[in-house]
């Protein structure tokens, strides 16, 4: 008969909380290239995890997975126990993103940009939720201004200020101190140690480990689009990652 | 949520969407001036060519106008996709927790407000340079404009959002449009004509239903099928 699944749902106890985010050999082609080549890994929740590697390790490859911009080749990824590639919609309000692009629009101010992510995001009164954002940030003073005349940190900061309109249950950061002056990195640490009092999950990738793993509670390092390395709490690889029950190239031959 | 709730819920994220293309548009002024100057410019060029005969100027008015217009219209929805592919919004744009339909309703607005402006601005133009009388013909013409800019928005919006993450999607999006909105411009130029020759044939409300079904049609299509685009 042929083999169509692969990998089996790993047995979990109803005493078990859910994690907030479980791969299983989540992996990502590019064409021929992998970026992410494998990863299973574990975030409990509540827990602010670092996703350290060079360059090309997988960090923002996972992210994207995770945040529903990309779908992964192999393998699954839930976050809050929920499929990301079989049903985004319902991971989407779960999950806040902070991605290397900013996303916003050079003609619209500050203010209109937190304004319409506001809308987007179902708040009920955006103009007042973006100008509380905007303080948050330090940027109130510029929020007539057009982001077409903001510089790079300035643009950094007005992300981190659209993050905050959002109640996730998940902060997914690709590099946050990225662009920003010690004002910006320390806005940018306050807003984790906010989150964190405030029982979200926070996943960070970043190069600058020695800051980060200050603050987080565990860490995960990648390396060729596979995890090598974890440490600290909140965590881990599963335990019961299931053998393939199928050796894959036979299935899909067999199919 | 019920059905009016959800309906409520996505005209106010498609309105959100339009607001933000349309304030967009207006404070990039350039490319919006340089679209309306090069639409004119096809009718003036039209009308040099085709020489000082008034009959014959007539004649060919509606169906360079639609000429003009669906050259400015591939432009401006092609822009509008464009402003999304500034720093990452248009992937910031899909993450966030909508209804598809309401993004793709939001850019059809946006594009539809574009038309009716390039529309607006090419009918006294031509009423100047092909000496027609448009106050005659003003309520079935300005009709036939809102529906053919209807259709034109409802499959531009689609298939700019095809062709956004293309290179080559200067050439693709004509390439793929204009075979789909051949009906819509047969349609909308037989509409004109028969507005602006007062309609002896008593054809115009059949030309102007067909257009209203096309619009329907595609509007229903575009709004089911954009989800898929906006999927890396």
């Amino acid at each position: 008969m042929p083999q169509t699944t692969i990998y089996s749902a790993p047995p979990r106890s109803p005493l078990v909380p859910i994690p907030a985010v479980a791969t299983r050999e989540v992996a990502r082609l590019f064409g021929r290239s992998a970026a992410l080549a494998g990863v299973s890994l574990e975030v409990e929740r509540g827990r602010m995890v670092a996703l350290l590697g060079p360059n090309g390790a997988g960090k923002t490859t996972l992210l994207r997975i995770l945040a529903t911009s990309l779908r992964p080749t192999f393998g699954s990824a839930h976050v809050d126990g929920i499929d990301v590639a079989e049903r985004p919609e319902l991971v989407r309000p779960r999950v806040a993103y902070l991605s290397h692009a900013t996303g916003l629009y050079d003609e619209l101010t500050a203010a209109e940009n937190l304004r319409f992510a506001a809308t987007m995001l179902g708040r009920p009164n955006p103009a007042e939720a973006a100008a509380r954002a905007l303080a948050e940030v330090g940027l109130e003073a510029d929020a007539a201004r057009r982001v077409r005349a903001f510089s790079a940190g300035m643009r950094r900061r007005l992300a981190l200020g659209r993050l905050l309109l959002a109640a996730p249950s998940l902060v997914l950061l690709d590099e946050p101190h990225a662009a920003l002056d010690a004002e910006g990195t320390a806005l940018v640490d306050r807003l984790l140690e906010g989150w964190r009092a405030g029982g979200t999950t926070v996943l960070v990738a970043t190069h600058q480990a020695d800051r980060i793993t200050r603050l987080a509670d565990g860490w995960a390092r990648l390396d060729a689009g596979v995890v090598v390395e974890l440490g600290g709490a909140g965590v881990s690889v599963p335990t019961a990652v299931p053998a393939p029950i199928a050796e894959p190239v036979t299935a899909a031959a067999e199919r | 949520m019920n059905g009016m709730a959800a309906l409520r819920a996505d005209l106010g994220i498609a309105w959100a969407i339009a607001r933000k293309d349309a304030l967009s548009e207006l404070r990039g002024r350039q490319a919006a001036g340089s679209t309306i100057f090069f639409a004119a410019l096809v009718l003036l060029l039209f009308g040099f060519a085709l020489g000082p005969d008034t009959r014959r100027l007539a004649e060919a008015a509606p169906g360079l106008l639609w000429l003009a217009i669906v050259f400015g219209g591939l432009l401006t929805v092609a822009r509008l996709h464009q402003l999304e592919t500034e720093d990452g919004a248009l992937e910031e744009l899909a993450r966030y927790p909508v209804e598809r339909r309401a993004i793709y309703l939001g850019k059809a607005i946006a594009g539809l407000g574009a038309m009716l402006v390039l529309g607006g601005l090419l009918l006294p133009v031509v009423a100047i340079l092909y000496g027609i009388d448009l106050l005659a013909a003003a309520p079935a013409l300005l009709l036939t404009l809102v529906l053919g800019a209807i259709g034109f928005a409802a499959v531009g919006t689609f298939y700019a959002g095809v062709t956004v993450r293309l290179r080559a999607r200067e050439v693709m999006l004509p390439l793929l449009m204009l075979p789909v909105i051949a009906p819509l411009l047969l349609a909308a130029v037989k509409a004109t004509a028969a507005a602006l020759g007062g309609d002896p044939l008593g054809e115009l409300a059949s030309w102007l239903q067909l257009l209203a079904g096309y619009d329907l049609v595609m509007l229903l299509a575009g709004a089911a099928g954009y989800g898929f685009l906006l999927e890396e």
